[in-house]
């Protein structure tokens, strides 16, 4: 009687450990995963500032190549600087990329501020009416 | 109150007179654009303005007119006769196009009311091909300049005389847009047509002599030494804006269209003397 009340209580406490065990075992998975998880997220956008930046650059620098087109006032290199830019983002070369999409973006600002200083100029000052 | 009355009469004024200033007519253009240069070169004959820089610089003409002793255009002149003259796959020729041919350059450009543009006579070569069932030509490099060349031979003498018609006033709005895109400072060395062929013209850029806006239209299509060929007026518009780093628009597109309207009409009275050659 005795010996079936200690077999019954041995096996309550194997019972007990092996639930606490897969407790901590499904704890720790869950935690390896979030943290892999984390990690992964993390990750992508680390090896890609500089790339995710030179393409945000090359971006605005078409947006105002376009809007100086838009008042014919587009300069002649303006397209080339972006098409290299886009090249050199391909090749891997972001701070190339990112030189020649800045100068293109300056370019473009530069011919639209240039057609609206002369949106309403008439005829030079010397020729005389 | 009278401070007010009287200063809003002073901006009123001042207002018209800046509006007047600028809604000149072209006729009063085309006085003040021949009158700049009758002041800047008074030793100048008219006439002369159609030899472009060569009326300017003795030194330039004394090559120049070696070169016009055995003219480099003349074999595309007779390219351009034969073109002429070869009927098209339909078998009609340019004449159907255009019946006064091939003495026809003095009536180009023109205002085309039924089309609402102008028309120059590349534009009008290639609308005649395309009418009968032709590929059309390339505007700047290539057989158009045969052709031109040929035209602009017949026409020699002719004057140029281009007419803005008052019952549109969309011909008005064409010549203005080619007047404002003549003084529009453009491209990264923010220079306009004007600044360099009539605020500068005879000056020097490098070592070469800038040539006067006046005649600028009169002698395309030119054989250009630079180009070893005869090139079209809108392949030197299209030079003309890439040198000043602008970007250049579409041959014989609206721009350069009303552009060729503007400048032509300012050479108005000067002879035609088409094909040219320049350095």
């Amino acid at each position: 009687m005795i010996s079936n009340l200690m077999k019954a209580k041995n096996r309550e406490f194997f019972r007990m450990q092996i639930k606490s065990m897969l407790k901590i075992v499904s704890l720790a998975l869950l935690l390896g995963f979030g943290l892999a998880t984390q990690a992964e997220q993390t990750a992508a956008p680390a090896a890609d500032p500089k790339i995710a930046k030179a393409q945000q650059m090359i971006d605005d620098a078409d947006k105002a190549r376009k809007k100086a087109a838009s008042v014919e006032s587009e300069w002649r290199d303006t397209g080339k600087m972006i098409k290299m830019a886009k090249e050199a983002l391909k090749k891997g070369d972001s701070v190339k990329a990112m030189q020649l999409a800045a100068k293109a973006h300056k370019q473009g600002v530069l011919g639209y501020q240039q057609a609206m200083a002369q949106k309403d100029q008439g005829t030079p000052s010397y020729l005389k009416y | 109150m009278k401070k007010i009355i009287q200063s809003l009469a002073l901006l009123a004024l001042s207002g018209s007179i800046a509006i007047s200033a600028q809604a000149t007519t072209p006729e009063e253009d085309l006085a003040a654009f021949q009158n700049f240069f009758k002041n800047r070169f008074p030793g100048v004959p008219m006439e002369e303005y159609t030899n472009g820089v060569y009326s300017i610089d003795p030194i330039g003409r004394e090559n120049w007119e070696a070169i016009e002793e055995f003219p480099p255009y003349e074999p595309f002149i007779d390219e351009g006769q034969s073109m002429w003259e070869t009927p098209f796959a339909n078998g009609k020729t340019y004449k159907d196009c255009f019946p006064d041919g091939p003495s026809i350059k003095g009536k180009f450009p023109y205002w085309d009311k039924q089309q609402g543009m102008v028309i120059t006579l590349p534009l009008a070569i290639n609308q005649c091909r395309e009418a009968n069932g032709e590929k059309p030509l390339k505007y700047k490099k290539g057989p158009i300049n045969n052709i031109l060349s040929y035209i602009a031979y017949e026409s020699r003498g002719q004057a140029t005389n281009v007419v803005v018609p008052e019952d549109d006033p969309k011909a008005l709005e064409a010549y203005e847009a080619g007047k404002k895109f003549y003084y529009t400072r453009r491209g990264q060395l923010n220079f306009s047509c004007a600044n360099c062929h009539l605020q500068n013209a005879g000056m020097k850029i490098r070592s070469d002599i800038l040539s006067p806006a006046l005649g600028h239209t009169t002698h395309f299509p030119v054989y250009r030494s630079k180009w070893g060929t005869v090139g079209t007026l809108h392949r030197r518009f299209t030079g003309c804006n890439k040198q000043v780093r602008a970007k250049p628009f579409k041959a014989h597109g609206e721009q350069y269209r009303n552009l060729e309207y503007f400048l032509t009409y300012m050479s108005n009275g000067l002879p035609l003397n088409g094909p040219g050659a320049r350095k």
